[in-house]
């Protein structure tokens, strides 16, 4: 699957695409999208052959955030994070009509933070037992309440950068070349 | 035999058949309970009981004692009388097919002229017991076992027959003794078509693995006899015990001659130790290959029977029937 | 239990609870089964027994106090969830790790992996009803056991890993028992496929039992064995070489049909291409530290998001992590390649017979604590 086309429906679709960086996040793509888009970029997504991670929740300020994660079961890894935050009304579309995984994923977000998954067609308790459907344990208390921009990533400054990565290209060979030398001694 | 019936009065006669029945019953328990547990210990590389008595001897009368001294709880929802009353009717007729079995040339309760009918009929009663048991304890995975274990057992029965009378048609008698006295040459020779149905039968008619589909541990929890407890339990296990010794009699008797071997130098014995020989190399067989192959599933096993064993047994039933008229 | 028959348009359909205490859904799963005599019509596994708020706890330590719960999710593959774990830290805090530490690492995943697949040997065939594989499995797992205990200090929750290395250097007493068992498995691999492998009745039960397509396993999440079974050549080791994977040479075995003998072979192949990543890595094994010395005493990660994905035993592990600049982890979600694998029942289970349920729910290899959480 061309990376290239793949990023041209997500913009298509409306969707900001950030590309990250794999070594320092764990992620090839960031995209962030309106409540919405949601189901269409499912659908886009199980289309070129994505799977479904994991479907989660953040509880950050002005509201909370439901996290995708997407994974292609292919050799050329691409990994996607896809984040919307939940409606005034506290809802978000389902995807469990098109990813089924998703079903107990968002299940379980609705036990710990009573996100409401809009159209889900069996949205009781999986993990809580049914008299704490209300107790929602996974909110933060006010205190300890971020602002969703306090929990991205920093834009990456380029000074600091740059002086790091030669340090750590050249710290490699130099394990490398430890390594080959080992074996021939011990030979 | 012969003793028996010349010197001692009919009553005593009785009350030896009895006593003796009730020896070798709960003797073969505690044989069969020890048997058991040391060679499935072996089969998986470990040594089966080994702390009360020399090598763990003892053992068996350690948990009789534990089972009888243990409580017998009955589910609240269960049908009470019946509940109690299943254990009774596993066990009880399991006396009777003890008295027509041969043991020796002189051991023998009755030699009646029906021998094999009167086994196999008592034989069944067995299902009756399982029935009423699942039905008793108000609980489903001990109702899958009780309706389990009467399809496979109605269904065994009948290869089972089919190749027990394909003997009975060369011999021209019912009669225990009878089979046993027209063996010169044993007839799992003549015979080996109808020896390995019968071995199959053997198997699934004792509910045993691989085809213990009555308890399926990993399926059922324990089956027909999840809710029974100390000596009820225990009970079930004698009558599986005491089967799989009458099973093995049957075989032995049919296919293995019986009493007959090489005579023993100085012993007047030597047919019960050739017999109880041979049974016990049945019981082996047994606990073998219980220990060995895992569960087939339910459909399989009744295809083995209808689609396999049924015609199977037919057709050697047939050939024998043409070969002993010719 | 009662017998209920519940009232349904079909009277003789009833309701069999199997669980949370049932030999074969090791441990507290519960899981309803709407039957209709043999066949199971509608399987909905509950779950929520053993759950104890993991990720509610990551939210109130220091991230790296976090290790020993890690351990705690999935007892059979505990240093492969220490590893992915300490692997999310250095990732987010950018430490690097000596390489002597990552391979030590992966012979130690790798010894966790095999003891794993080896108890799912076991158990899977007990709940066949053979009873004799457990001990055997039993008997070469137990020389694992003892060869880790030499070096982690426990035999099944390991804290073994931390942020920047492992916790204690391996031996020579270590290596060579790792080699003697590699020896030894290798000669009794063989005795398994005699004895167990090629037994008809083994077959006829796994045979078409569970139908996963790749297209299932996506839409499901499913994924380490149960999708290589189905014919998707994905294994995390290879398609996103984390930690020193790149270096070794192993194949990823897959099957075509993608069914519960398929799973069942997969897995079982795993366990050879495990002990060649061990060997190998014995044999590459660099000299050096085995502890990242500046490593700071409180560990801070740069606001931000981090996601870390391994392959665990029974499928993806990954582990999101949300900061916010402290030492202290804003959120962190613990993905579990089990709670996907067994979202999957009620679909492929329905219809199946109720011994073929418990084959094809073997055949996932549940740990439930895992699924809890």
């Amino acid at each position: 699957m061309n990376v290239k086309a793949m990023q041209k429906k997500w913009l298509e679709l409306g969707v900001e695409v950030e590309e990250t960086e794999y070594a320092k996040t764990g992620y090839d793509f960031s995209l962030t999208l309106p409540a919405e888009k949601v189901h269409a970029l499912a659908e886009v997504m199980l289309a070129d052959g994505f799977y479904l991670v994991f479907v989660t929740a953040v509880h950050a300020l002005p509201a909370i955030e439901v996290v995708y994660q997407f994974a292609l079961a292919s050799s050329p890894r691409c990994r996607v994070m896809a984040r919307t935050a939940v409606r005034a009304d506290g809802t978000v579309p389902t995807i469990s009509d098109i990813y089924q995984g998703a079903n107990w994923h968002e299940r379980e977000a609705r036990d710990f933070y009573g996100v409401v998954f809009a159209g889900h067609p069996n949205l009781v308790p999986l993990i809580l037992a049914e008299e704490d459907v209300d107790l929602k344990p996974l909110l933060k208390e006010e205190k300890n309440l971020k602002d969703i921009s306090a929990l991205r990533h920093l834009p990456a400054e380029a000074e600091p950068k740059e002086e790091k990565a030669p340090a750590a290209a050249k710290k490699e060979p130099a394990a490398t070349d430890k390594k080959a030398a080992k074996p021939q001694a011990s030979n | 035999m012969q003793t028996l019936n010349s010197y001692a009065p009919e009553i005593i006669r009785i009350v030896m058949a009895v006593v003796g029945g009730a020896v070798v019953v709960f003797g073969n328990a505690l044989v069969m309970g020890y048997m058991e547990r040391k060679l499935a210990g072996h089969f998986q590389r470990r040594t089966g009981p080994m702390e009360v008595g020399f090598h763990g001897l003892l053992q068996l009368v350690i948990d009789g004692i534990k089972l009888m001294s243990k409580q017998l709880v009955i589910p609240a929802k269960a049908d009470k009388p019946l509940f109690m009353l299943a254990p009774i009717i596993s066990f009880a007729p399991v006396f009777l097919p003890l008295l027509v079995i041969p043991f020796s040339d002189r051991i023998q309760g009755f030699d009646l002229d029906v021998g094999l009918l009167f086994v196999l009929a008592i034989a069944s009663i067995n299902v009756l017991a399982v029935l009423v048991a699942g039905w008793a304890s108000n609980n489903k995975y001990s109702m899958f076992g009780a309706f389990r274990a009467v399809a496979q057992n109605v269904a065994y029965e009948i290869p089972m027959l089919l190749s027990l009378l394909a003997i009975v048609f060369m011999t021209n008698t019912f009669s225990l003794r009878g089979i046993v006295e027209a063996q010169t040459v044993w007839f799992i020779v003549l015979q080996p078509v109808a020896f390995i149905i019968y071995l199959i039968c053997m198997v699934a008619e004792t509910n045993r693995a691989p085809f213990d589909l009555a308890e399926a541990e990993s399926e059922l929890t324990a089956g027909f006899h999840t809710e029974y407890s100390g000596m009820s339990f225990s009970l079930f296990m004698m009558a599986e015990y005491t089967n799989m010794f009458i099973v093995s009699c049957i075989a032995t008797v049919f296919f293995l001659g019986g009493t007959s071997g090489i005579p023993l130098p100085y012993f007047e014995y030597t047919g019960i130790i050739w017999f109880l020989l041979k049974v016990y190399l049945f019981m082996f067989f047994l606990v073998w290959i219980r220990w060995t192959y895992p569960r087939t599933r339910f459909d399989q096993l009744m295809n083995l029977c209808w689609k396999y064993l049924l015609p199977i047994s037919l057709v050697n039933l047939l050939i024998t029937v043409v070969v002993v008229k010719l | 239990m009662n017998v209920d028959v519940i009232e349904d348009e079909r009277q003789h359909q009833f309701v069999l609870n199997m669980g949370p205490q049932h030999p074969s859904t090791h441990g507290v799963l519960r899981v309803l089964l709407k039957m209709e005599g043999e066949y199971v019509l509608d399987p909905q596994p509950v779950l929520g027994y053993v759950h104890r708020c993991h990720e509610k706890i990551g939210e109130y330590k220091p991230a790296r106090a976090f290790m020993p719960n890690t351990a705690r999710m999935d007892y059979l593959g505990a240093l492969i969830y220490n590893q992915g774990y300490a692997m999310l830290l250095e990732r987010a805090a950018g430490i690097e790790v000596p390489r002597r530490a990552e391979y030590i690492r992966v012979i130690t995943s790798e010894l966790n992996r095999i003891q794993s697949h080896l108890l799912w040997y076991g158990a899977y065939l007990l709940d066949l009803g053979a009873f004799t594989p457990i001990m055997y499995a039993f008997d070469d797992r137990e020389h694992i056991l003892d060869t880790l205990e030499d070096i982690c200090g426990s035999r099944l929750t390991y804290c073994y890993c931390r942020v920047g290395g492992v916790c204690k250097d391996i031996d020579d007493k270590f290596i060579e028992r790792t080699r003697a068992f590699i020896e030894r498995l290798r000669g009794r691999l063989p005795m398994y496929e005699k004895l167990v492998n090629g037994n008809i009745i083994v077959q006829k039960r796994m045979k078409s039992v569970g139908n996963y397509t790749p297209e299932l396993c996506a839409r499901y999440g499913v994924t380490g064995p149960l999708l290589r079974a189905a014919g998707v050549e994905y294994d995390l080791r290879k398609a996103e070489p984390y930690s020193v994977y790149s270096e070794f040479d192993f194949e990823v075995p897959t099957e075509q049909q993608g069914d519960a003998w398929a799973a069942f072979n997969v897995r079982y192949r795993e366990i050879e291409q495990s002990l060649r990543i061990v060997e190998q890595a014995l044999d590459k094994l660099p000299e050096g530290e085995v502890m990242e010395a500046k490593v700071p005493k409180k560990l801070r990660l740069p606001q931000g998001d981090y996601n870390c994905s391994v392959e665990a035993p029974r499928g993806e592990l990954s582990y999101y992590l949300v900061s916010d600049g402290s030492d202290i982890p804003y959120r962190i979600k613990v993905r579990t390649p089990s709670y996907s694998n067994l979202s999957v029942v009620p679909e492929v289970c329905k219809g199946m017979m109720i011994a073929d349920v418990v084959t094809s729910m073997g055949a996932l290899d549940l740990v439930i604590p895992e699924i809890d959480r």
